[in-house]
């Protein structure tokens, strides 16, 4: 039953694939207009991918062929809805595909890229600058003075507090299901809303200045604007909490997001990460978003009501076990 | 097409890259040296994010009742795909296959839920139109 499954979604997505990679190849493709005269990216879309953000070693190229890609991306569905080994870490878990969070049950975008990272041309960031190198130090000096993550909640990630995702950013990057996204656009503001922990982000483009230095925000202050079809949005003024610091990136970082809408079911993503603190020079990457369905379920993140408390109580009974000379840590 | 070694290599290198990550890390949760399965019937599913707690009562060999709560996967997505609370109804018996918690307590990570009939309960699987599984 399961292989029948898998086979049968992976079959889905090759049809699905060939469908997007037939429209991306429309040159001619006409973008739908609002009222305002503006580019209509309103509706769902899903930013999950198979394809890693740096290009692995062994990769000396910049795409792949589509027949490539589709034969990985099979064998990859085949390989998610396979049973882990028991006694294994990995097994110590609820199993993907039974909840319907493996990619091949997600609706994903053709992508031939071997990285996300588009410049520079190899695919890999820039060599970091030594104040990046400091304070990157400086940041993993501090978590190992706070303890180890199970010593305390505030130890633990923001992610695993509810507080903020990767897939919120900005920038925006996938996680591993619930890559869903809401674009709502009113002639002096664009929203996207999050799925992920529920987060809307409430860009303005009616030309507003942006905020002081002074006022830091964890996910930065962003203002948009277009650039003939393309949403352009800067965002700055982030705090050191922000979520692309896990990249190594400074708060004084100036992200440039760019959507640009390249067929019906497709809108591209492009982001520029400027940080001269920490990277030697900009560095930018693509990531297709593919339509999805709607709507977007509330994401209310509890992970308080039981698994926090579980993470600590079992590291405190750990330690008693040690304290006995019965096992771990 | 032929596919040369070094290009399966590569592509395998590429896949490797990207891999599913779980929310937070399960291995610190449950115990790995404490494998169990277990028989019950659901009394409640919260389906809340980013992880559904199964509330099941287990019966014990002497005919007692322990209750026990039961981690799963994110409901967003399975309501995507239609399943609803009426989908897995209160009462269904069903066996889970996990680990059980490290704090000793009456709590594990449900790694597989089977059905009486010995069948992987597979949620995404069973929603109209969710990609061909029976069941």
């Amino acid at each position: 039953m399961l292989r029948r499954f898998v086979a049968a979604t992976a079959l889905g997505i090759a049809i699905a694939l060939l469908l997007v990679s037939t429209l991306t190849a429309q040159t001619n493709y006409k973008v739908p207009r609002l009222p305002d005269g503006h580019p209509d990216f309103q509706g769902f879309w899903n930013n999950t991918t198979y394809t890693p953000l740096e290009r692995p070693k062994g990769i000396d190229r910049e795409f792949f062929t589509k027949e490539e890609v589709l034969e990985q991306m099979k064998r990859a569905a085949a390989e998610e809805g396979e049973q882990t080994t028991p006694g294994t870490i990995a097994d110590v878990h609820y199993d993907f595909t039974q909840f319907g969070l493996d990619r091949s049950q997600a609706p994903v975008a053709v992508n031939l890229r071997t990285s996300l990272i588009v410049d520079p041309p190899d695919g890999h960031l820039p060599p970091m600058t030594e104040e990046g190198k400091r304070l990157n130090a400086a940041r993993a000096e501090a978590r190992k003075r706070a303890g180890a993550i199970t010593d305390a909640a505030q130890n633990q990630p923001l992610s695993v507090r509810c507080i903020l995702m990767d897939r919120d950013g900005p920038p925006m990057l996938a996680g591993a299901y619930n890559n869903n996204y809401q674009i709502v656009q009113a002639p002096d503001t664009v929203m996207v809303l999050v799925e992920m922990l529920h987060s809307p982000r409430i860009i303005p483009t009616n030309a507003r200045p942006a905020l002081p230095a002074s006022i830091r925000q964890i996910e930065g202050s962003s203002r948009g604007r277009w650039d003939g079809d393309t949403l352009v949005i800067e965002t700055t003024n982030f705090t050191d909490m922000f979520m692309f610091a896990a990249q190594g990136a400074s708060a004084d970082m100036k992200l440039t997001e760019r959507f640009t809408r390249i067929s019906d079911d497709t809108l591209m993503y492009r982001f520029t990460v400027d940080d001269p603190k920490v990277w030697t020079r900009p560095w930018s990457a693509e990531v297709p978003w593919k339509k999805s369905i709607g709507p977007i379920f509330e994401h209310a993140c509890h992970e308080g009501n039981y698994s926090l408390t579980n993470l600590l109580r079992g590291a405190r009974e750990d330690e008693k076990r040690a304290r006995e000379g019965k096992g771990r840590p | 097409m032929r596919t040369t070694f070094a290009v399966i290599v590569a592509l395998v290198a590429w896949l490797m890259a990207a891999p599913l990550v779980a929310h937070h890390a399960f291995s610190s949760e449950f115990d790995i040296n404490k494998p169990l399965k277990l028989t019950g019937t659901l009394t409640k599913w919260e389906m809340i994010n980013p992880h559904s707690w199964f509330h099941m009562d287990i019966k014990q060999p002497d005919g007692t009742i322990v209750p026990w709560l039961v981690e799963g996967g994110s409901p967003n997505q399975l309501i995507r795909l239609g399943v609803t609370k009426n989908t897995l109804k209160v009462g269904t018996e069903f066996t889970i296959e996990g680990y059980q918690a490290r704090d000793g307590t009456n709590k594990a990570v449900g790694r597989n839920f089977i059905l009486a009939d010995g069948s992987r309960y597979l949620f995404g699987g069973s929603a109209p139109g969710a990609g061909g599984a029976d069941k």
